[in-house]
């Protein structure tokens, strides 16, 4: 997002009063505007998208049949597997992946970092309804709501570690700053998840004398049910696309209005100060 | 089945709230960013062009 | 840079950094006189919560004693960074040249030592309080002190990356603890191997998983201790 800075002085207004000694020139970038090409990419993704997860419901809950041994409760197969995928691998990977490469100075960028708060933030609401589906799930399987095996563990704690990034982020710091910080906080995430992982895993297993839960989703799938849940994985992605290129875009608005919103101002109370007519009013109720 | 529907609800509406939300946050901050721009006018007539 | 001047400038001041932060806790005594009482209290409510039948709490001393660590780090790492928030002692920690790795590893071993001192006040309250019975004291003492280096290593990163913010109080908790929730499981099983009915074997094994760890963050603090510094 190259941008020349033109610069607005309210002291070359009207020289009805001398303008004030010492006027600081206030720099105002143009907007950012979206390309036409991502607008395009991302109304297909979301068509897309929208169609494959209304199909993936109809197929899901009413046409496949259920299964032999899980019953009706098959269904939720075709969903839950796809928000616990979008949330742990794609969305996680994606902010891990791209925390270091914002990190590694050769492709530093603040692109990568607005990519990695998006990737967390859509990746929070996906875990969120991994962990509500997979609950679900649970209370009929193994009569109980929350299970501490490793999988579910790992998702919850990795959704504290995703909450902890985006309180981090809201910290008011120079955008360098806090790309930085929670570059690093992403990358300590991303060492830890799998020794959680494991360690919960572990835990479970060598725990003397419990009985050990086996979530582990062992069913043959085939025909319409197999299709189906390739339609939800795919679907899911989509969304998470979708998702992630309408919040990149409220990344890249927000920060521009956090660096250009103050100057601004300063042109209009400067403008005040000075008698000279300043930039035009702008309407009651601004944001 | 109603735990499964009460499971293909929950995801749908948590999805599909949040959807909402990002596309109404996207829509008041290009607002806010249009009137920013326009305010802040040409330059070497800034308010000369009048209430936007 | 000579690569062996490199390691050697590193543990140069990594001793002082650690001789620094001791003599100034030897000093104020803050770690005595405050987070030590402290995490006796964490055990006194503790043993309110579980109710006066010692059995449950003998049961659940390695927890505990462990989850009230925990607390203590806390404290601790918000002690260590602190330290320096004042007069600009950070900034001028950093243009004094220390080498960061240097400074990272002093700052750990500051934090390990106090945790140490702590641990066995802990310890001795837990066998004392709840009645826990240790039946093999060396994977007591060696889960502690393997334990003790990952929560420093982990804490001296949380406490550098949230050194400059005003929320640092509410932040580093939220932050730090679910990242050493390894230390307090494997710490927990090891000491529930090493208590009397407990079976030592599976002790060792989590013993290598907290020597995985403590490598991890050791290795990820020296690489990175410099970058990090640079966000406060």
């Amino acid at each position: 997002m190259t941008a020349e800075p033109f610069v607005t002085d309210s002291a070359t207004a009207t020289p009805a009063h001398p303008p004030a000694p010492s006027a600081p020139k206030t720099v105002v970038n143009p907007p950012p505007v979206q390309s036409s090409r991502s607008r395009a990419v991302e109304r297909v993704a979301g068509v897309l998208a929208l169609v494959g997860t209304v199909t993936t419901v109809w197929l899901g809950l009413w046409v496949t049949p259920p299964d032999a041994a899980q019953g009706d409760l098959v269904r939720l197969v075709y969903v839950h597997p796809g928000v616990a995928w979008v949330a742990l691998y794609l969305a996680f990977g994606l902010a891990a992946v791209s925390s270091v490469l914002y990190l590694w100075p050769r492709t530093r960028s603040l692109f990568w970092d607005r990519l990695a708060a998006a990737a967390v933030e859509v990746g929070v609401v996906f875990n969120v309804c991994t962990l509500v589906s997979g609950s679900i799930w649970g209370k009929p399987t193994w009569g109980v709501w929350w299970a501490w095996d490793a999988r579910l563990t790992s998702t919850a704690v990795l959704l504290v570690l995703f909450l902890g990034y985006l309180a981090l982020r809201r910290v008011p710091a120079e955008p360098d700053v806090r790309a930085r910080r929670s570059a690093f906080v992403a990358l300590f995430a991303a060492v830890d998840i799998p020794i959680v992982h494991f360690s919960v895993n572990w835990w479970n297993t060598l725990h003397q004398g419990a009985t050990v839960l086996n979530p582990g989703l062992t069913l043959k799938i085939h025909g319409s049910m197999a299709w189906t849940l390739l339609l939800g994985f795919v679907s899911l992605t989509l969304v998470f696309v979708w998702m992630l290129l309408v919040r990149y875009r409220v990344g890249v608005l927000e920060d521009w209005l956090d660096a250009n919103e103050l100057g601004l101002a300063l042109a209009e109370r400067q403008s005040e100060g000075s008698g000279a007519p300043g930039p035009a009013a702008r309407p009651v109720g601004v944001a | 089945m109603r735990y499964v529907v009460a499971g293909y609800v929950v995801i749908l509406t948590v999805l599909f709230l949040y959807a909402v939300q990002l596309v109404w946050r996207r829509r008041r901050l290009a607002r806010a960013v249009a009137r920013v721009s326009v305010a802040d006018g040409p330059p070497g007539a800034p308010g000369a062009g009048g209430v936007s | 840079m000579h690569p062996r001047t490199g390691w050697l400038r590193m543990w140069r001041d990594a001793v002082l950094v650690a001789g620094k932060d001791l003599r100034i806790e030897a000093r104020s005594r803050v770690g005595l006189s405050q987070v030590a009482p402290f995490g006796v209290v964490a055990l006194a409510l503790f043993a309110f919560a579980l109710g006066p039948d010692r059995s449950v709490m003998a049961k659940g001393a390695p927890g505990l004693f462990w989850v009230a660590v925990l607390f203590c780090t806390v404290l601790a790492v918000q002690r260590s960074v602190s330290v320096e928030s004042g007069d600009g002692a950070h900034d001028g920690l950093r243009l004094s040249g220390i080498d960061p790795a240097g400074l990272f590893l002093g700052k750990s071993v500051g934090v390990a030592a106090q945790l140490v001192v702590l641990e066995v006040v802990l310890a001795v309250g837990v066998v004392l309080l709840y009645g826990a019975r240790v039946a093999v004291p060396w994977l007591i003492v060696v889960s502690c002190l393997l334990g003790t280096i990952g929560l420093a290593a982990t804490g001296t990163l949380y406490g550098a990356l949230s050194a400059g913010l005003r929320v640092r109080e509410t932040l580093l908790p939220f932050l730090l603890l679910p990242i050493v929730a390894p230390v307090l499981l494997a710490g927990t099983r090891i000491w529930q191997a090493a208590m009397v009915g407990g079976t030592p074997a599976t002790g060792t094994q989590w013993l290598r998983l907290l020597v995985v760890f403590d490598a991890v963050y050791i290795a990820v603090g020296v690489l990175l201790f410099g970058p990090i510094q640079e966000t406060a």
